[in-house]
Formats: structure tokens, sequence, C-alpha cells
């Protein structure tokens, strides 16, 4: 008997699906009263989350696209850093004008700044939600110094319920809540753990 | 509540109060008594058997559950001066007479009318009158009354209609003391640690006095205080409502 | 007691080096829960809804693992199944040496701990790097975790300076936290991305969606996981969840009770490995489904236990965890839970000592954010405990005198006067010291009663 079969005989008999859909749903009606406050206006609640000690996200906020490259030499400069950046392969990017920048060819392994995209903002929590697609790799989302968060204000929603986007399932789906950090040492809290240091929301509309 | 103001109330008194304090048992006497009760005192009491339930020994639990349900449910109120003892009748018998189809019925009826004697007197809407006590207290939240029997708000309203009595917080009331029963002989050594914590906020209130409802953990805190040197006194809470705080605190020769 | 329990509990209360570190890590997590719940005023409602929600699961729980299943391997990740913790670590090693994997990356797992995986690993020759700050000073130092959100909360930055200037290629030079934890970056991150293969745990696993969910605040998760070219899971059967949403309403009571904040910084959700057009990602991904005691556990009493999060609360609340720390629990888990979960995965005999270890003060279940009975589970164990004999003849036969005695009035009355005369021997006021009583009176006072019992003098016309 393989271990799959032991421990599904263990187990017992399997109910019906839809019947077991039916009660999983059922757990949840009512649910919506039960959360923790959410706040008002959006785009305030959302800022109000990126500004708490655990999430530490500075941000700015632009009425296009057309002003992002800017928004970002005025961060980078502001900051102190490298007029450098790495670019997604998303189309949005290639529209714009990055000559004031240096567009690094491979995603620095350490240092360096990010540029990403997120589908979606939540503003229970201030999270940014992302999935991965070819415009989209994962990796240096999580491998940069500093991360640079694009977000149409039009992609705000309120609760983390709402952040799963329709349809098919992405390979990874996943929320950025403020920048890496840990507390394993003597309870300090270090910013910039493994992930960034440092997380940038640049709003747009 | 629906009481009758004259009602007849059987006194459990707890085995600890029995043998090491009977203060708190005239204490309750006489609180009742003001409060317009009958009490009678049940003659075949001995212990609710909570050292037996905690130690895992069912059986003999079991067999203390029914002993008691049957010499207490005869009483309109089942009046107990200890949380742990009332929570032990209130919430674990009919648990342990579950499944006896005997005794379960009984067990909910004598755990329905079981209470812990502040948060009987406080329910009854009686207040101390005429008792003073010039004192500076802190108060302890026993584990078992606080979260078996929701005993919190009723002593500190009690006590708040005694003459000249000022109640300071205790920084962390609500945690344990370290007694916990059995605990206390089998694990002395962390039960000493966890006292010794418990110790130093009392000490840091500046209160005189210490008042809980449960005479274990009295028993507990004030021989840490005292062998800290402390001069903090401890009393049970129904002693301070009776206005027999005069007399000995623990550990003073009664 | 057991010698083994007693020496690591004396060994805790004399290291006041622990206590200042439990102190800083448990009971911040405690003022920090507490203002995060303060502000959430149904979290009582919420935390009943999520007992539900984990009851269902458990209840249905071979339905879910086998739509789990379907799902995770239509996204094309492949599920294997594991009883026992040795068939789990087999299954993991197998798996690495099919891929050539000469090191592998891991990120946090208490199930990897549970189920002996480092060992497992060590013993296959195959390199192992902990990418979890914590994990990687522990991995250092030799040790096993002492807390299940902060495992090296026992170091102190002196330790750590010291096992970091030993091992690492570029140590800090500044003796400050912030430039330790830079070194430890430094070391670990070509280890991350050079890694064969990566293993995590898993927080949830989506039963419709077939989603492996990790949470983390480091970010190591995502950098040990992605790049590698093949990731495997080892998850306990018991996390399932029906759906995304089900998961979001756990998430909101996990971030919040175990350390005050709204959501912890990493929450990714893996279906399946890299699909075409995918930057990075794994070629393979391989998630093992692990029993170990589990559906043992849900027949015998403990399904309400299979309800747990893994947030710590309970641990950070417990008054005796406060004086002994992680290690001292001597298993996998401690605090509350760990006194819950090791009878069960690492037998009662042995262990008898944890369930009993405890005051059954109740605040444990009173801030459980899946509302587990822990003192009702614990009172369990002390009947089973009590049944097989395990309890000492001590306490057997104290317990039995004196309930043969309490059954009889006027053999207990007469006990009691005897009693009340022999502690009188020893004083009339405070005792310092009381025979037989070494354990109270090593540390305390104890108050002498009085003359003569309540009952004898009411009987008298006392009143």
């Amino acid at each position: 008997m393989s271990a799959r079969d032991a421990i599904l005989a263990r187990l017992g008999p399997v109910r019906d699906p839809a019947v077991l859909a039916a009660e999983a749903a059922a757990l949840l009606a009512g649910e919506e009263r039960e959360r923790p406050a959410g706040g008002e206006d959006l785009v305030a609640r959302f800022l109000a989350q990126l500004g708490q000690p655990s999430v530490a996200a500075t941000h700015a906020r632009i009425g296009s696209l057309a002003e992002l490259p800017g928004a970002v030499s005025g961060y980078l400069a502001a900051e102190g850093a490298e007029p450098a950046l790495w670019l997604p392969p998303d189309a949005r990017v290639a529209g714009l004008d990055w000559s004031g920048l240096t567009r690094l060819a491979d995603c620095p392994i350490d240092d360096g700044a990010v540029l990403a995209f997120a589908r979606a903002g939540v503003a229970e929590t201030g999270s940014l939600v992302f999935e991965t697609s070819p415009e989209a790799p994962m990796l240096p989302n999580f491998l940069a110094l500093r991360h640079i968060v694009v977000l149409e204000v039009a992609g705000l929603v309120r609760w983390l319920e709402d952040a799963a986007p329709g349809g098919a399932v992405p390979r990874a789906h996943y929320w950025v809540t403020g920048v890496s950090g840990t507390t394993d040492i003597e309870g300090t809290y270090v910013r910039g753990a493994h992930g960034p240091r440092f997380l940038h929301v640049v709003l747009v509309g | 509540m629906t009481i009758a103001p004259s009602s007849r109330v059987a006194l459990f008194v707890t085995c600890l109060v029995d043998a090491m304090r009977p203060r708190v048992g005239f204490a309750a006497l006489r609180a009742l008594a003001d409060a317009g009760c009958e009490v009678v005192v049940p003659e075949a009491q001995t212990c609710c058997g909570q050292p037996a339930l905690n130690s895992g020994d069912r059986a003999t639990a079991t067999d203390f559950a029914r002993r008691n349900v049957a010499m207490l449910e005869s009483y309109e109120a089942i009046v107990v001066p200890s949380g742990s003892c009332a929570g032990t009748i209130r919430c674990h018998y009919p648990e342990l007479l579950a499944d006896d189809p005997q005794w379960a019925a009984r067990a909910e009826a004598v755990a329905a009318k079981t209470w812990e004697i502040l948060a009987w007197l406080d329910a009854r809407g009686w207040r101390p009158e005429g008792v003073a006590l010039e004192a500076r207290a802190t108060y302890h939240d026993s584990c078992s009354g606080l979260r078996e029997l929701g005993i919190k708000a009723q002593p500190r309203r009690l006590l708040g209609a005694v003459d000249g009595l000022d109640l300071v917080p205790l920084a962390g009331e609500e945690t344990c003391c370290g007694f916990g029963g059995t605990f206390c002989v089998k694990y002395p050594a962390i039960s000493n640690a966890i006292a010794d914590e418990k110790a130093a906020a009392v000490e840091a209130t500046g209160a005189g006095l210490l008042l809980a409802g449960d005479l274990g953990c009295l028993m507990n805190m004030a021989g840490k205080l005292h062998r800290r040197g402390s001069d903090v006194r401890a009393f049970h809470t129904i002693e301070v409502l009776a206005g027999m705080a005069d007399g000995p605190a623990i550990g003073e020769a009664q | 007691m057991s010698r083994a329990f007693d020496a690591r509990v004396d060994a805790a209360l004399a290291d006041r080096q622990l206590k200042i570190a439990v102190e800083r890590t448990a009971g911040t997590a405690e003022a920090k829960r507490g203002v995060a719940i303060g502000a959430w005023p149904s979290f009582g409602a919420a935390r009943e809804r999520a007992a539900a929600i984990k009851d269902h699961v458990i209840a249905n729980l071979g339905a879910y693992l086998v739509q789990f299943e379907a799902a995770a391997t239509a996204s094309g990740a492949t599920v294997h199944w594991a009883q026992t913790a040795d068939e789990a670590c087999s299954i993991v090693v197998e798996i690495c040496r099919k891929a050539g994997a000469k090191s592998v990356a891991r990120s946090k797992s208490m199930l990897g701990e549970e189920i002996g995986l480092p060992h497992a690993l060590e013993a296959a020759g195959i390199g192992r790097v902990e990418t979890d700050l914590a994990e990687h000073i522990i991995q250092l130092a030799g040790e096993r975790p002492s807390h299940i959100i902060w495992p090296a909360m026992h170091k102190t930055r002196e330790q750590v300076s010291e096992l970091f200037h030993a091992r690492h290629r570029e140590p800090h030079v500044e003796e400050s936290i912030v430039a330790m934890a830079a070194s430890a970056r430094r070391q670990l991150r070509g280890e991350m991305l050079g890694a064969d293969v990566g293993i995590s745990g898993a927080n949830f696993l989506i039963a419709d969606s077939g989603q492996v969910c990790t949470v983390t605040n480091e970010g190591n998760a995502e950098l040990s996981l992605v790049p590698p070219r093949v990731h495997i899971v080892t998850a306990g059967i018991e996390k399932l969840v029906p759906s995304m949403d089900h998961a979001v309403h756990l998430l909101r009571l996990l971030a919040r009770s175990a350390t005050g904040a709204a959501l912890t910084q990493y929450t990714t959700f893996y279906a399946g490995p890299k699909r075409a057009g995918d930057h990075d990602g794994p070629e393979e991904m391989h998630i093992v489904l692990v029993d170990n005691g589990r559906s043992a556990m849900r027949d015998d009493g403990l399904a309400e236990m299979l309800r747990c999060i893994r947030c710590g609360a309970c641990m950070n609340h417990c008054v005796v965890f406060r004086q002994i720390g992680g290690h001292a629990y001597g298993g996998t888990y401690p605090g509350p839970m760990g006194s819950v979960l090791t009878p069960a995965l690492d037998g009662l005999a042995a262990n008898r000592d944890l369930p009993n270890a405890c005051t059954m003060n109740g605040k444990c279940q009173e801030v459980c954010p899946v509302a587990i009975p822990l003192p009702t589970l614990l009172r369990g164990w002390r009947e089973k405990s009590w049944r097989e004999g395990l309890e000492p003849v001590t306490l057997r036969s104290g317990l039995g005198l004196w309930a043969w005695a309490a059954r009889r009035p006027w053999l207990y009355r007469a006990g009691v006067r005897w009693a009340i005369r022999a502690m009188r021997l020893a004083g009339r006021g405070w005792i310092a010291k009381l025979p037989f009583a070494g354990g109270w009176t090593g540390g305390r006072d104890f108050p002498a009663p009085a003359a003569e019992s309540f009952m004898d003098r009411y009987r008298k016309g006392e009143r």
C-alpha cells in the first residue's frame, strides 16, 4: 500500500466535493464584518500603511506614466544613489524617456535599484501585488537594494481578498508589504535582511 | 439573577480555607449574612477534587464530582470563596459527568447555581456598608476565576465601597502567580521564578496590601513577598469586605 | 520530574542571559500583539471563525488533500506523500540525488526541523545552506531552534558576532547588529543563488488552486526558491485551507498574533514550476505532504491541536516559557503548543513532564488565534499519563491516600487536625523551613495554619 493510500485510508471516506465547497463558502459568510478597520479613502489608507514602521516605504505621486523617469531620477538623486537601474521587459517601459538614467543590462545581484510594476495595491495593509509573467520576472524584486514600484491609483483595492487575479492561477502571486526586515539578532530590527532595504512606491494617477 | 432576598445558600468553604485560614470562611459567613442570606455549611464537605482533576486522575475527580453534586444539589445556591474551586464545580463537573446519564443533568444543575463569592455578592447588588480601611491595596486576578468565571470587575466594584481604601493597579495583574495547585510542588523551581516576578510587580505598586480571591495564590505571593523582606500584607478580598482586615494578615499568627 | 527535564530547567533558570533574551523577544511580541489585537474589536469573532474553518478542513482532510493534489499536479508540480518523518526525508534526499544536488538552500521550516531534515541531508552528504538569518545562526552554532518564530532568540549579539567572525568569508568589522546582518547578507547571497535545490515549508496549502503559501519577512524564501532548478516543499497535511479567501482570513490573524504587524513583508503563493516565457523559477516543483502522526492525532482527541497556524503567541504569553525558554522543552516545538505536540510526536513516556509543567492558567488559550483549548488538551495528556501508570509512585500513592481520606469526612477531619498540628510544630506565623515541603520553603515562606480548622470551629458554634 502506498503512503498515499495508507494516509487516505486512515482519514476516512471523502465527502462530495460540491457539498464541501458549499460548507467552506458558508464558513466565510459575514466575514467582511470582522475585518480590522479598513479606513475611508483608499489612497489615504494605502499611504498611511506605507508609513507604518514595519512597512517603512517611501512614496511619490505623479499624474501620468510620462513623468515616471523623472520621478525615479529625483528619488535616486535625493537618496544619494547612482542614477542607474534595471527595468523589467514590460511594454510600458519602452515608451518612456530613460535618457537621464543608466539602464542596467542585468539585474544587480545585491546593490542597485530595480523598477517593477505592481498589478494592484491593497489599502488594508499597504501591500503591493505582483504575479510572474514574461513581462514580470520575480527575482529582481528580491535582489535589489532599492525596489521602486509603480502602481496606478486605479489598481488600488481595499482588501486582501480583492488582491488575487481573476482567471488562471499564475506561477507565483506575491504580496510585498514593506522592506525586508528581521529582528533575529537580540530582537533588534534591521532592514534589508536579504531582500530590498528600500521600497519606494510611485503612485500614478 | 432571580434569587429571592432571603435565600438559603450553601457555603463550600474549600479545603485550603478550612485547613489553612478559617478566617476567610468566617468572613464569608459574615458577608453573606449581611447580604440577607441564610447560610448552611454542609457537614460532609471536604474538597472539590481539583488535585485529582489536575493530576490526571479522572476517575477520582469524577467520584468527587458525584459526591459533591449529591451533597449540594438541594440548596438554592452554592457560594465558594475561591475562583478555582468554583470553576471546578461550574465548568469541570458537567464535563466530567457529561457521559453519565444518571448524573449529567444533576451536575449541570449544580454548576448553574454555583458562584464564586465575590461574583455572587456583586450580582445581588450588595455592597459593604460602614466598612472602612485606610490603606493602599493592589489586586491580583487569579487565573481560574478570571478565565473560567469572568471575575474581573466584581471584586473591584465591591472594594470600591470600602471607605478609605485606595486601589492601585498591579502591572501584569492577569499574569499567573505561579501557584497552579499541584504545579508549585511538582515544579518548585519554575514556580519560584514566576512568583519572584509577581512579587517584584506587587512591590513596585507601593501598595501596603495585596488582595485576591484565591487563597492558594495569596499564600504563594505572600510567602514570596515575606521571604523577600517586603512589608506587603495579604488578605483574601472577602476578609476586607467583611470588615475583618484589622486581624492578622496571611502568615501572621492567627 | 524526569532527570533530563529537571536538568534542562535548572540550566535555563540559572541562565541570566537567557532570561534577558526571552523577555526581549517574547515580552516585546506580547506587547506588540496586545496593541494590534486591541485595535481589532472583532478579533474574538474572527478567531472563532478561523477555528471553524480549520475544524472543517481537519474533519474533511482526505477530501482536501485529494483536491490539493489534483490542482497542484495540474499546475505542473509533483506531489509526494509521506507517512513518517523518515519517509519524508528519504523522498527529499532522493529528489536531491536525482537532481545531482551538491547543495540545498533552506528557508525556515519547523516541519523540516520536526522530521529531522537537516540531519538527513547531512547524512546523505548534501550541503545545506540555511538562509533565514536565525536558522543560519543556529546552523553555525550547531543548535536547535528555541522558538518557532525567532529560532535564535537565545543567542546574544556577542555570541553571534563570534560565530560570524569565525565562519563568514567577509565578516563585519563594526560590532553592530546592522553590520552583522549585512555580513550574513553577503555570506548567504551567493549560496542562495548558487544552490541546486531550494527547500521550504508551507504556511498554507490552498486546496482549490494547488498553491503553496509561504509567509516571511526577510526575502530569503523567494531568493532560495526561485533561482534553483528544483523547489521542494515539505508540509504537514494539516496546512490545508479550502481557498485563497480562507487563507486570507487566517493570514490576518497570523501576523498580528505573531509580531503585531498587519501582515508579514512577503506573502507568496507558488503554483508549480517555471512556465513558458518566465524569466525565472524552478524547472521542477515537488510537494511532500507529511503525515508524521497528524492523522493519528486527529483520531486520538487532538484534532483541535491541528488547527495551529504556528504563530507563537501561546509561548510568548506562557509564564513557564518566559522563565525556561525554548530548549528546556527538549523537542522541536516549545511552549504550550509544544507541550501538546511533543508527546504525540515523540511519545508520552519520555515527555510526560511537558503537560505537567503547566499552571493551567489558560492565557495560552485566550491568545490563540484559532482558539485551541490548550489547557484541556494538556489535561488530556495528564489523564493518559495517569491511566498508563506513568505518574511517579509518590504522587499516585499520595493522591490515593488523600482521596481515600477525603471520601470519609470524619477521617478527613482527623487528618486535617493532625496536619495542622504537624505544621504548627514548625511555627505559628511565617514558617521559613517546613519539613517535606522544601520545594515551597526553598524559595518562599509558608504561612502556618490557625490552631483549628474552619469546620471544627464552625461545628463548635463559632460564627
